[in-house]
């Protein structure tokens, strides 16, 4: 039987992605070596750098900024509230290629989104399963996406999801954040291909709020892993703010429309 | 090549020809060599390789920089822009002068060097600026042949009014009407004042009641929303920040950049670099080296103690301020650092025109607002009001 061939976006370790032929990948660098040697020479394929730990290090960040290299960056944060005024070192890097930070909403990371959003950097937001406290948070961040003037570049994944809601196609939550095995290969995730499908597939079968939930489409059963027993009466909540923030938008435009005709 | 920008503050001179009273710069006799030029020259030009930047901005300021003579500069300019061709860059010159000394033997560099363009500054009213001898009221007189000289020669001249308390007494009307009417100038920028150097007593008449401040900035930018805006005059900062609250590119100045430090020195005649031409002229222990001493500039830059501080001060600021929850913090990101360490001897705290800030950005924000209403009700894609044209970034003081 032929095999599809794999069009999936591999994300590879610095050494891994030496000599990748494979087709397109991101590779993830973790040292000013590595992050010196894919910024001078990307590589036909490297579609971006995804930087983990090198956030402190201001040299690291001259060398983003200068150089012919155009590659893009997606630069990692792990512990948002305690990093995120070192995100001032990706201003000249921001100039000279594409730049986006990416945290998990852990406790205080609504500093480092606003602190990105003034900085024009795109943020990717990872929700996991959030505490009420984490939750509280995401809402107070929605907020700040959705209505402060400041804001010009995307929150995921309240962008795409706002935009999905407005009718166009974005697919899952697990495609908005990056995170679906069938097209983002992450290995560490250690998830087939198939998992989004068929975690879905476990989790109506098992009788989970996912099959009646409203959001079932869009959500794909996100907020239930890796803890099928997470509850989701606050994300449901902070996906109707979202909603709601939609059908505000096409109100006016209606409005708009309805009095130039 | 990248799209970043690097900009030079350089002082050939620190000699003046001119008393203004409130003046903070040691104006020690010394003129920049023109043997020296080629090692400034290729020390700036190594940095821009290093840096993967094509275009310098050179910001000639003093002092006063008409005194080297115009045919220091056209040598000066010949000079660095054959050494900057020879290395695939590019240095794009400013002239900012008193005006005191113009006359149109500058003509033919000005067009050839300064793209037929220079700033210049005056007060309004003039009660500091002052000649050696004449005082303030025979300076400005000077001033305004000079400029009527230069603008009939068909040089554009940006001038640059630092407010006092006189400013504030007269109003935004009489101050707008002064230069758009009087002087009949399409570009002027206002700057907010501050203490640098020693200790002087007319500095008190610069120490501004911060909310008289705001609120003459808010009518001065009334005023010209409703008369300068569609007829074509560029008020500094005011024409920068309707670009930005109506989503045009807008190049906002320095005092309002993420980190100064990111993207201008400043060098005077004898090769010492620092941040601005605000701190080379009066605080050396924020020196950053010596473009002749130092064998390479990017690595003075990323060595210096000094330097490091205006790195850091964001991040201080983000963390220690109440800047990170401020509206405004995208546009502003804490102010100045030698304003508030002429204010506050201390460059790790925000600006202390915080609040005038916000009330000039606020002003702006919501004139912004109305007019891209009005666009949207009217279909008119924008009104009649350009870009004011390649302002300098870097704010010259006085």
């Amino acid at each position: 039987m032929l095999q599809e061939p794999d069009a999936s976006l591999a994300f590879l370790t610095s050494a891994e992605a030496e000599g990748h032929l494979g087709g397109s990948c991101v590779v993830i660098v973790r040292t000013r070596g590595e992050f010196a040697r894919w910024l001078r020479e990307p590589a036909p394929g490297v579609e971006w750098l995804q930087v983990e730990g090198l956030l402190p290090d201001q040299e690291a960040w001259a060398m983003a900024a200068q150089g012919t290299s155009k590659v893009p960056l997606d630069v990692i944060l792990t512990d948002p509230a305690t990093e995120f005024s070192g995100l001032y070192r990706l201003v000249d890097a921001r100039i000279v290629r594409s730049v986006r930070v990416t945290m998990p909403a852990a406790p205080g990371f609504l500093k480092a989104v606003r602190l990105a959003a003034s900085l024009q950097l795109p943020v990717r937001l990872l929700p996991g399963q959030p505490s009420a406290e984490a939750l509280a948070e995401l809402t107070e961040a929605a907020h700040f996406y959705l209505h402060d003037p400041m804001v010009e570049t995307p929150v995921e994944f309240f962008h795409s999801l706002l935009a999905g809601l407005r009718g166009t196609e974005t697919g899952t939550l697990w495609t908005m954040l990056e995170e679906d095995p069938l097209v983002f290969a992450r290995a560490e995730a250690q998830r087939p291909r198939d998992f989004v499908e068929t975690h879905l597939a476990r989790l109506i079968e098992q009788g989970a709020e996912c099959a009646a939930c409203r959001w079932q489409k869009v959500c794909a059963g996100y907020f239930k892993w890796p803890d099928p027993a997470y509850t989701c009466a606050g994300v449901k909540q902070l996906f109707a703010s979202i909603e709601s923030a939609a059908d505000e938008i096409g109100r006016d435009l209606a409005s708009r429309e309805s009095g130039a005709s | 090549m990248s799209d970043r920008v690097f900009s030079v503050i350089l002082l050939p001179t620190a000699e003046c020809n001119v008393a203004c009273d409130y003046c903070f710069e040691d104006k020690e006799p010394h003129r920049l060599s023109m043997v020296m030029l080629p090692l400034l020259t290729r020390q700036l030009l190594d940095h821009l390789e290093h840096e993967g930047i094509e275009e310098c901005e050179i910001y000639w300021q003093g002092g006063e920089a008409m005194i080297m003579g115009p045919a220091w500069f056209a040598e000066a300019g010949r000079l660095m822009d054959t050494a900057a061709s020879t290395r695939g860059r590019r240095f794009k010159h400013y002239l900012q002068t008193n005006l005191i000394s113009y006359s149109p033997v500058w003509n033919e560099v000005l067009r050839s060097m300064f793209g037929g363009s220079l700033g210049t500054s005056m007060d309004y009213p003039n009660l500091h600026r002052k000649l050696f001898a004449g005082g303030a009221e025979a300076y400005t007189r000077l001033w305004t042949d000079r400029l009527r000289e230069a603008v009939a020669a068909g040089i554009e001249v940006g001038v640059i009014a630092v407010l006092h308390r006189g400013s504030l007494e007269a109003g935004p009307e009489r101050f707008y009407r002064y230069f758009t009417e009087e002087l009949g100038l399409k570009s002027f920028q206002v700057n907010t004042p501050f203490p640098g150097g020693p200790a002087k007593a007319v500095a008190a008449d610069f120490d501004l009641d911060k909310s008289v401040l705001a609120q003459f900035l808010a009518g001065l930018f009334d005023l010209w929303m409703e008369r300068g805006l569609d007829a074509g005059v560029a008020l500094g900062p005011f024409d920068a920040l309707i670009h930005h609250f109506t989503g045009a590119p807008a190049r906002l100045p320095c005092i309002w950049k993420e980190n100064c430090s990111n993207q201008f020195i400043s060098v005077d005649s004898k090769g010492t670099v620092a941040q601005c031409d605000c701190w080379v002229t009066s605080y050396p222990e924020s020196f950053f080296g010596n473009v002749f001493r130092d064998a390479s500039l990017t690595e003075m830059l990323r060595k210096s103690p000094a330097r490091q501080q205006f790195v850091e001060r964001p991040k201080h600021l983000v963390e220690h301020e109440d800047c990170l929850p401020c509206r405004y913090l995208s546009i502003c990101h804490g102010g100045c650092p030698v304003r508030t360490y002429s204010a506050l001897g201390t460059m790790l705290a925000k600006d202390p025109d915080c609040e005038v800030y916000k009330a000039v950005f606020g002003r702006a924000e919501a004139h912004g607002r109305a007019l891209l209403r009005r666009r949207l009700l009217t279909g008119v894609a924008k009104p009649g009001f350009q870009p004011a044209p390649g302002r300098p970034v870097a704010v010259a003081v006085r």
